[in-house]
């Protein structure tokens, strides 16, 4: 064997040993990492926002649907992508609805779903996390932070082989960092707008 | 006098009413009507009404209210063209043509979503109303010897329109452009308020510059038809009658010519009714059937 050949053959030795390495990385994640589906029948995106000097408005999306992917060994890899059906957003008073519909507000002609994909997971505990992410809202995204509490998961009581994990999350956000913040300084609307999501997820 | 300027009726409605008082009396006593100051003092006027209700410019635009600034400054920079360039047959073809532009480019996401539904349908057709309305106002030309009524054609047209415009905005979910519409209504009936009183006493009246014309026209119409475009509940038929003003005004002149001769005052008050039926149409059916809990005010 030559000089030559010898240094290709380490050569290749150390790359399939350092490819073996990546590969098994990369199962030991993936092994870790679970994949879960948001149940659009029990999801609650709700805000509420300061009316003008008087009280506080209440308000809801019904139509949410995205993934999570849950690391439980590395909770930086988890990861969220949601959906919210700007069409489904109601507040107990039909015409309000209309205009939050309208293009002074979530403008649903224009931009019919609003979005939320994290951008980074942090564990604060075994139950808690912060995760941050684009919320774009009529064409407008800005970087927010939730505060996620994992309530519970476990197999569903009727159905051993349906798992369910139960989240809750918290955030703020401002009517001013959007497209909306004319319309709602004029009429004495916010600006903060406080997020309480509580939603289940079908385990893939 | 923060609180005075906070309040939205003041905004919306009295300060642009006293502005276009003001506007006429410069055109009464210091500047003539053709003069591109005036032009130029009315796309002021505009941009602060812009600003006013729908804040700063946002750089790029992303949603159909943030391009109106863009559509309104497009209509300034054509309105401050030469006189006798804005008079020149071609004038009318050249404003359709940017009036399709503006359409398509409001509502190239309404479009690219391929919803042809009523909504849409109402305003592709008050889209092309408006279109047809505004290059045959603008097309008209200014007689030697003009009616007492020709000077309020187009501000009359505009009066109609953007009044119509803005209480189908409010009742359909669209309160920011309502209040837009609302100021050009009200700076549009403060010129004509000034004019006609001058016509009262024995005077005559003076109209819109080409440029002015096209400034404020263009840009009423824009705002219409993002309405169509946008608001949710909107009331289709009030949409499509909405722009017919322009149109009439521009037809107006000959039926009127024998109609009303020798009462001078009278005239433009027909001429102004004419032009004004197709949006008492619109208002009394954007009224009539309202949405149920509609109100004109934010809910």
């Amino acid at each position: 064997m030559t000089t030559n050949n010898r240094e290709t053959d380490v050569t290749m030795r150390k790359l399939t040993a350092a490819l073996a390495f990546a590969s098994m990385c990369a199962f030991a994640s993936a092994a870790h990492a679970e994949n879960y589906e948001i149940d659009g029948q029990h999801a609650w995106v709700t805000f509420t926002i300061k009316h003008g000097i008087y009280g506080t408005a209440h308000g809801q999306f019904d139509a949410v649907k995205g993934a999570i992917v849950m690391d439980k060994a590395d909770p930086s890899k988890s990861s969220v992508k949601a959906e919210l059906d700007v069409g489904s957003v109601h507040t107990a008073y039909d015409q309000r609805d209309s205009d939050l519909k309208g293009p002074d507000f979530f403008n649903a002609a224009e931009f019919p779903a609003i979005s939320f994909e994290s951008t980074k997971v942090e564990k604060v505990d075994d139950k808690t996390g912060k995760v941050t992410g684009n919320l774009t809202i009529s064409g407008v995204s800005k970087e927010i932070t939730l505060d996620v509490t994992l309530v519970n998961e476990a197999p569903a009581p009727w159905d051993a082989t349906l798992t369910k994990a139960a989240f809750t999350a918290t955030g703020k956000v401002s009517t001013a960092d959007f497209p909306m913040a004319k319309a709602a300084t004029g009429f004495g609307l916010g600006p903060d707008v406080d997020i309480v999501i509580d939603l289940e997820a079908v385990k893939k | 006098m923060s609180a005075l300027l906070g309040n939205p009726m003041v905004t919306t409605a009295a300060l642009p009413f006293v502005l276009g008082v003001v506007m006429a009396l410069l055109a009464r006593f210091a500047l003539p009507p053709s003069s591109p100051v005036l032009s130029l003092v009315v796309a002021a006027l505009l941009l602060f009404f812009y600003w006013d209700t729908l804040g700063p410019p946002v750089v790029p635009p992303v949603a159909a209210s943030q391009k109106l600034i863009y559509l309104a400054f497009a209509g300034i920079v054509a309105g401050l063209l030469p006189e006798r360039l804005l008079s020149a047959a071609v004038a009318g073809k050249l404003v359709a043509a940017m009036f399709a532009a503006a359409l398509l480019w409001l509502g190239w996401r309404r479009l690219a979503g391929g919803a042809l539904d009523l909504q849409m349908i109402a305003a592709l057709i008050a889209g092309l109303v408006a279109i047809v309305g505004v290059a045959m106002l603008l097309s008209l030309r200014a007689s030697p010897s003009p009616a007492a009524e020709e000077p309020f054609l187009a501000p009359a047209a505009m009066l109609a329109l953007c009044l119509a415009g803005a209480i189908i905005s409010v009742l359909g979910a669209s309160i920011v452009t309502g209040q837009l519409l609302g100021s050009l209504a009200a700076l549009a009936g403060g010129w004509c308020l000034v004019q006609y009183i001058a016509v009262l006493r024995g005077g005559t009246a003076a109209g819109w510059s080409k440029g002015a014309e096209l400034i404020l026209i263009f840009a009423a119409a824009t705002v219409l038809i993002q309405v169509a475009l946008l608001a949710p509940k909107a009331n289709p038929v009030a949409l499509m009658l909405s722009p017919l003003p322009l149109a009439v005004a521009a037809l107006v002149p000959g039926p009127l010519r024998g109609l009303v001769s020798g009462a001078r005052p009278l005239r433009p008050l027909v001429a102004g009714l004419l032009i004004a039926l197709p949006a008492i149409l619109a208002i009394l059916t954007a009224l009539l059937f309202a949405p149920h809990g509609a109100a004109l005010g934010f809910s």
